[in-house]
């Protein structure tokens, strides 16, 4: 019964995939689907909440195995027409633009296969949520082997997700978030979210004070969609995180070279232009860039109440921009009931625009090429995020292993930059707030 | 008649607060105790510290000696009352606490016991191993750590 739990979710989630370059108007069909889809598999998993676990004893050396997983079935609408909002830039549309209301900024489900055998263990975890192509293919989000040198030095191999802010590694497990989603200020701003390599961490403490110091080294590799791919190398990191009582906090720094194909077009053209289009093509291209990451956070929760702020900071040397992030959040306990509210932003410490190749003196035709590259760059540019959010919402624990979340925000873009939206229309227009309303059911199984 | 109907109010006040306190009384939780085996040396302990082997935070003994944790299973009396004595959380806290764990590959939560004879037992056959139980199951197999009101 467990085993259909587990591949039922997992056959559900691969029905919902679907190749990119699907006739349009399938896709109302194919929304419906996915939210079948969807829904099926959180009434299964809602309908045998029993894990598939057998006896786990850490003196026990022979195999044991768990079943696990997550999920969230999610609404969203925003009354921005002229652009969309997701929860990620790796997505191919949201809510505004391309529907008033969208269930794929939020819904994803995740499962999850654990494997113990004295010191040794292994994770692997995969996740379907909406992608660059539209479709939800799975796609794996850990896949480790971990060696329990002692109990408080483990040693992993694999794809390990970035320790990141406070909760980047588990920033798709809705039920663990008090919000329907990490603020998208602060987390859009990752450049990579995962490294496949090799991690250590220590468990140690001082007096009352636990700490627990992770340091790794990877590389990573991933298509994205339309042959685009995301290769990041000489990824390294080093991750603080400590506990006292109720106060729990959390340092990280990495970095890594990263290139991509992002705008590859254009900076092939930019460099017809003699030693400034070259200028500029290394300046912005994302090639062999350096990427370097810190995020500093704490939270004190001792029940009645939580308050979390974390503050970040992104140096990508590209058109993925210079920025500095952070956000505020807090909320009350009462019984069942959490309301909470928070303010998140994040800030270019870069331009996020470039006069672009000079125009003067060019003949007419290569003037008008110009500026039409300069133009290309510049919405570029936009993208490097400019944003402040307020929130606010609900999370009522409706039982046990699900949480119903409600959650309004209110979102403004500004300097001219399009924020953490995607798809912006020709009449978007930086600096106009707009307002998500999002509805999300969170569960683990 | 006034005498009457004072004494038939001073009744209804009185079965009031009885009733009152017999939920009370009902909700009051069980004395629960932490127990080792009695053959671990471990000296008593406080909440923080059973509370950090519990939710994984921790793999040891205040003194350094290995420490595993024993749970009751999910539903039984005294489990919600443990968690919110030593670590202040309900259960969905502690379901959130362990799906952070959990979906990051950095531990499970313990395994469980059906009853407090099993946890008395497993804790009894096993030095490194500790667990809670009512008091009035302690015996001498066992030895309390930590007493919750």
């Amino acid at each position: 019964m467990h085993k259909q739990t587990y591949f039922g979710a997992r056959l559900s989630a691969a029905s919902v995939s679907s190749p990119s370059g699907a006739p349009a108007m399938l896709a109302p069909r194919r929304a419906v689907a996915r939210a079948s889809a969807l829904l099926a598999a959180s009434l299964l998993a809602c309908a045998f909440p029993a894990h598939a676990q057998n006896a786990q004893n850490a003196q026990d050396s022979s195999l044991s195995w768990k079943l696990s997983g997550f999920g969230t079935l999610g609404v969203a609408h925003s009354d921005e027409r002229s652009a969309d909002f997701t929860a990620s830039v790796l997505r191919k549309d949201g809510a505004g633009h391309t529907h008033p209301w969208s269930m794929d900024v939020d819904s994803r489900l995740g499962a999850q296969l654990d494997l113990g055998m004295g010191s040794w263990s292994a994770v692997v975890q995969v996740v379907s949520e909406q992608r660059l192509d539209g479709g939800y293919r799975p796609e794996v989000e850990w896949a480790n082997v971990k060696y329990q040198l002692t109990p408080e030095i483990a040693l992993r191999a694999g794809r390990i997700a970035l320790p990141v802010f406070l909760a980047a590694e588990y920033r798709k497990v809705g039920y663990a978030l008090p919000w329907v989603r990490t603020p998208v200020d602060v987390y859009g701003t990752l450049p990579i979210s995962a490294s496949d390599g090799v991690d250590a961490t220590w468990r140690w403490s001082t007096g009352a004070v636990r700490h627990n110091t992770q340091v790794l080294a990877g590389r990573t590799d991933r298509e994205l969609a339309n042959g685009l791919k995301i290769r990041a190398g000489d990824i390294r990191g080093i991750s603080h995180s400590f506990e006292y009582g109720a106060l729990s906090g959390r340092v990280t720094a990495f970095g890594g070279r990263l290139s991509t194909g992002i705008g590859r077009e254009l900076f092939d053209a930019l460099r017809q232009f003699g030693p400034a289009g070259n200028a500029l093509a290394d300046r912005h291209a994302i090639e062999n860039k350096r990427v370097r990451m810190l995020s500093a956070g704490a939270s004190y929760d001792p029940g009645p109440w939580f308050v979390t702020a974390e503050y970040g900071q992104t140096r990508t040397s590209s058109l993925l921009g210079d920025g500095t992030s952070m956000y505020v959040g807090a909320g009350l306990r009462r019984g069942a009931f959490t309301p909470y509210a928070g303010y998140a932003q994040v800030r270019s410490d870069g331009p996020t625009s470039d006069p672009g190749l000079p125009t003067t003196g060019l003949p007419p035709p290569l003037a008008g090429a110009a500026q039409q590259l300069n133009a290309g760059l510049n919405t570029f540019l936009s993208t490097i995020p400019v944003q402040s959010t307020w929130s606010a919402g609900v999370r009522w624990d409706a039982a046990p292993d699900i949480a119903l979340k409600l959650q309004f925000d209110h979102v403004r873009p500004q300097d001219g930059s399009r924020g953490t939206l995607i798809n912006q229309q020709p009449d978007f227009r930086s600096g106009r707030a707009f307002g998500i309303a999002s509805v999300a059911l969170d569960f683990v199984f | 008649m006034t005498y009457s109907i004072r004494t038939r109010l001073q009744r209804a006040i009185l079965a009031g607060a009885a009733c009152f306190l017999s939920l009370g009384a009902a909700n009051a939780s069980a004395e629960l105790v932490v127990i080792v085996s009695s053959r671990n040396p471990a000296p008593t302990m406080n909440a923080d510290q059973v509370a950090a082997i519990f939710l994984g935070q921790s793999a040891r003994f205040p003194d350094g000696a290995l420490a595993v944790p024993v749970d009751q299973r999910l539903g039984a009396e005294g489990r919600q009352q443990f968690y919110r004595d030593v670590a202040g959380k309900t259960p969905a806290l502690l379901k959130a606490h362990w799906s952070k764990l959990v979906f990051t590959g950095r531990g499970q939560p313990p395994r469980e016991a059906q009853s407090d004879a099993d946890v008395r037992r497993l804790v009894a056959e096993n030095p490194s191993m500790i667990g809670y139980i009512e008091r009035s199951a302690l015996d001498a197999s066992v030895r309390p750590v930590l007493v919750l009101p």
